[in-house]
């Protein structure tokens, strides 16, 4: 997310669009699961996420084609 | 909506979170795993459940946690079922990867902690949570230091990286309109918690938190919001994020400090 100096940006009372899945990431995990972390967020020392960020994006985009992909009507059981 | 849960072989039950009512309309998200999502009633209280193969998300869940692109999958998931029930009724979100046996461990697990469960509910209702984010904003873009040496490997590359980014950091850590903005932040929230455990490697930033608002106070948080970013015009921007289920509110587990 970027946008000119002076405003605030807001996302998204529609969670899942327009979140980033590092902000995602830092919810979601931010009570302390296992950050198994050190691996998770650390490459060669650096923070993954801050070497990373495109493939992070990209990462969310994949996950959410591929929900949507698998968002068959329901089936009855 | 199963009231009675059907063990399956080699799988175990993903918990994404524990609500007071059964909402009217059941979320249509597809789950972690592209499972199906179960709502189950379990001492007072409902459990949202899924589930999903016993290997990835017990046995293997740690490696799989190191794959971006399957913990992107499973997080965008869990969260988005939780925000699909939070829309709907109070949740408290399970932490992402939490997983039980068998339906029995989960009912022991929700019964011994109804009196904690109880306090939580107390803790978050009505209100959500909303992360902001300050980023400072370089104007020197033109001499953002480079790196000079030779490397030879991708690791290298890193390491490089990295050596130039503590001074980034110390340069935009310490400012006394960030401690204002924090105090103003503060006056506005139920609670605050830290944040930031994956994202504090970002470029820029400043200052991180998480913020529990309750709901008929959302306008005195985009005011306060407004009115540094106003004032902070070309030096600074904010970033915020939400209505969040209450991730960062949720009480640890036993023997952690649970404010």
């Amino acid at each position: 997310m970027s946008a000119p100096a002076g405003t605030v940006i807001f996302a998204a009372d529609d969670p899942g669009d327009e979140l980033s899945l590092l902000d995602i990431l830092d919810h979601v995990l931010n009570q302390g699961v296992i950050l198994r972390g050190n691996l998770i967020i650390s490459l060669a020392g650096v923070d993954l996420v801050y070497v990373g960020l495109d493939v992070i994006l990209t990462s969310v985009e994949t996950a959410l084609r591929h929900i949507a992909a698998s968002a068959l009507p329901p089936q009855r059981e | 909506m199963a009231a009675e849960l059907t063990q399956h072989d080699d799988r175990v039950l993903y918990l994404y979170g524990i609500s007071e009512l059964l909402p009217a309309d059941l979320p249509q998200e597809i789950g972690v795993a592209l499972a199906k999502i179960e709502a189950v009633e379990c001492g007072g209280v409902v459990c949202w459940v899924s589930w999903v193969p016993g290997i990835d998300f017990e046995r293997n869940l740690a490696r799989n946690m190191e794959n971006l692109d399957w913990l992107a999958e499973a997080s965008v998931a869990h969260q988005r079922v939780v925000s699909a029930i939070a829309k709907q009724t109070e949740i408290l979100p399970a932490r992402f990867g939490t997983v039980f046996r068998s339906g029995t461990s989960l009912r022991q697990h929700v019964r011994g902690r109804t009196r904690h469960l109880k306090r939580d509910f107390e803790r978050v209702r009505g209100a959500d949570e909303w992360g902001v984010k300050v980023f400072g904003i370089t104007m020197q873009s033109a001499a953002v230091p480079k790196i000079q040496s030779k490397v030879h490997s991708g690791k290298d590359y890193l390491k490089a990286k990295a050596a130039l980014r503590p001074k980034r950091r110390e340069a935009a850590g310490t400012d006394g309109d960030l401690k204002k903005f924090q105090e103003a932040l503060n006056r506005v929230a139920r609670e605050t918690a830290k944040v930031g455990n994956i994202s504090s490697g970002q470029r820029g930033l400043a200052f991180q938190t998480s913020l529990l608002i309750k709901r008929q106070d959302r306008k005195k948080l985009e005011s306060v919001l407004r009115k540094f970013s106003e004032s902070w015009e070309n030096r600074r921007r904010i970033e915020c994020t939400g209505p969040w289920p209450p991730y960062s509110f949720v009480s640890r587990a036993e023997g952690e400090r649970s404010k």
